[in-house]
């Protein structure tokens, strides 16, 4: 029987165990499946577990291995991925339950990805319901806004851990996977990882093939890994990079592909970083005393530090109606057909007819706007490689929250990220007195994902809030 | 024949066109105006006291659209979220339309941020240059 601490070790340590064959792959996915098994139920983590794949995948991973063939970082390590992503054979729900018995008979270009380099899934993270963007730009009202219920906090299980990439979080928070592949639309891999205390990645807009994954919001949807440490982030990203024929979305290869050495020594090109000062109204009691502590640190790794204000604009509307728009029509049919119904939040089951009157006219010059912005964007980081702020104002709310009132604020950064295309990493700086994780974000120009993974690992290397964990039984 | 003469009315028949069509406007008209003066302030959604009258009228028209179209699906609490939702994304439009831009400012259209488009430009063949077909061994 495997320690626990060795199911909160990094997928680098991990992998150094298993190229030197300290650790069996069988053996850890065994211990990952038993452990998913005992908690991920009382956390609503996973919509699904693969216990027969998952063992025949870590027998081969092993048999490789003890072959010579071992094939890199993810090599034997278990992960789960979020239930949008298609796995032949497997249900795969959309968190929602007009898609309850949904079955692809391929693979999603990331599960293909990861199954190349011998990741061993685990199973399917739970979700938000069509991934929340059904909401009508209101958002969803409930953290049960899901087929499989509301995810709980593993920091405290009265909790929720954010959403939409709500399984995601709560399967790397509480051990029960070496990683955990999410989406983000707005917020779903930023916010979760926040809440939930570990490292997110959401890459640049096109560099992650979503062939295979559910649209939301064909301009704004992204993928990347929730894991432990930054390091990890860049392993796994290394992973699923690359441009795919099958979306055309994807960069040219040159510019897709990610080929940092994560594992190496950091190039200390001597980052610039950008303070954010206007990203939030207000912090929450908590998350300002984690945050100014962060940034007191960052002056004495970083070749700069200076503030800067993000842009006055009308982006977060520009970033809502692009999102209502082309969820109108990436899940026209189901709003017309009346099936939303079947959602289960509230606001779910209403908002999509709100979508539906958003004009092409009101569309194009919310595009036009974002054009202007992505301009101003780019011109301001030509004097910065990175911009910090707190990833969320907030730290995760209790479980019968009401969303639409309890954890509602202005959040220019999510939009002017996304709307961008642009690179950010969520990482623990800290905990409030309540002992909730609160998380630091670095923001990257386009592009540039190797200075968010960077600048993640420079401050993971003076800090050790990645390396607490939860108390679980 | 001439196409335009052939499409060409007369008078009396365009005064005719007109006084139907103006009938036929007022009562719609009317409806959302009247629906949204009648409406005090708590029955109109939160933030509706923000919107202009233009304002409050088209989310008001765009809440009757829904209702014209799919009302029959919903009941009172969900008819209230739906207009709720409808005055929401009003305020979010005004303040997306009073942002100033030029007519030729484009729309980011081609769905990929900056780095791809404008990092690295097609260079242009230069003046003159014989185009690589042209070329011979």
């Amino acid at each position: 029987m495997l320690k626990e601490s060795i199911l909160y070790e990094s997928v680098g340590e991990l992998a150094k165990r298993i190229e030197t064959r300290q650790l069996s792959p069988v053996e850890l996915t065994e211990a990952y499946l038993e452990r998913s098994q005992k908690l991920g139920p009382q956390l609503n983590a996973y919509a699904r577990l693969l216990p027969v794949e998952a063992l025949d995948q870590a027998r081969a991973a092993e048999k490789d291995i003890h072959r010579g063939h071992y094939r890199g970082p993810l090599h034997g390590i278990p992960y789960a991925a979020k239930d949008l992503l298609a796995v032949k054979g497997v249900q795969t729900t959309w968190g929602a339950k007009p898609f309850a018995e949904q079955v692809f008979d391929y693979d999603a270009t990331v599960i293909e990805h990861l199954k190349n380099v011998g990741a061993v899934l685990l199973g399917k993270a739970a979700m938000i319901e069509l991934a929340g963007g059904l909401g009508g730009g209101l958002g969803y009202m409930y953290a049960s806004a899901s087929l499989q219920g509301e995810t709980k906090n593993p920091w405290d299980t009265s909790c929720w851990t954010c959403g939409s990439s709500s399984g995601s979080g709560a399967i790397v928070a509480a051990g029960l996977a070496g990683f955990a592949i999410g989406t983000e639309t707005w917020g779903s891999i930023v916010c979760p990882s926040a809440f939930c205390g570990v490292s997110g990645f959401r890459p640049t807009y096109g560099r992650v093939s979503r062939h295979g994954a559910m649209a939301l919001s064909y301009s704004l949807d992204k993928i990347g890994p929730l894991a432990r440490s930054a390091e990890d982030c860049a392993r796994i990203f290394a992973a699923i990079a690359g441009h795919d024929p099958l979306d055309r979305s994807t960069l040219a290869m040159d510019k897709a592909a990610f080929t940092d050495s994560p594992a190496g020594d950091l190039r200390r090109r001597g980052l610039r970083v950008g303070w954010l000062t206007n990203a939030w109204k207000d912090y929450e009691p908590g998350v300002g005393k984690a945050i100014q502590a962060a940034h007191k640190i960052l002056p004495r790794h970083f070749a700069s530090v200076r503030d800067v204000a993000l842009p006055e604009g009308p982006w977060e509307e520009a970033a809502g109606v692009v999102l209502q728009a082309e969820v109108a029509s990436s899940f026209g049919e189901l709003i017309r057909s009346g099936r939303v119904k079947e959602l289960h939040d509230p606001l779910d089951r209403i908002g999509g007819y709100v979508n539906l009157t958003v004009t092409g006219g009101d569309y194009t010059t919310a595009q036009r706007v974002r054009e202007i912005l992505q301009k101003k964007i780019d011109t301001l980081f030509e004097a910065y490689d990175v911009l910090a702020t707190a990833a969320e104002p907030a730290v995760a709310t209790p479980l019968t929250t009401n969303l639409i009132t309890g954890l509602a604020f202005p959040d220019p950064v999510g939009a002017i990220g996304n709307l961008c295309g642009l690179p950010a990493l969520s990482v623990p700086c800290g905990f409030t007195e309540k002992d909730l994780p609160v998380g630091l974000q670095f923001i990257g120009r386009a592009g540039d994902d190797a200075a968010v993974l960077e600048a993640g690992q420079i401050f993971q290397r003076a800090t050790q809030w990645h390396r607490k964990h939860p108390r679980l039984s | 024949m001439n196409k335009s003469k052939g499409q060409k009315i007369d008078r009396r028949e365009f005064a005719r066109k007109a006084a139907l069509l103006s009938a036929a406007m007022v009562p719609a008209r009317m409806t959302f105006e009247g629906a949204v003066a009648g409406a005090t302030n708590e029955q109109l959604p939160e933030g509706a006291e923000k919107l202009s009258a233009e304002g409050r009228a088209e989310a008001e028209a765009r809440f009757q659209q829904i209702m014209s179209q799919y009302g029959s699906r919903f009941d009172s609490e969900e008819q209230k979220r739906v207009r709720d939702g409808c005055y929401n994304l009003q305020g979010s439009l005004d303040r997306l339309r009073a942002f100033h831009l030029e007519n030729g400012d484009a729309p980011a259209v081609y769905l990929k941020p900056l780095v791809e488009r404008e990092k690295k430009p097609l260079s242009a063949p230069a003046v003159g240059a014989a185009p690589a077909a042209a070329k011979k061994p």
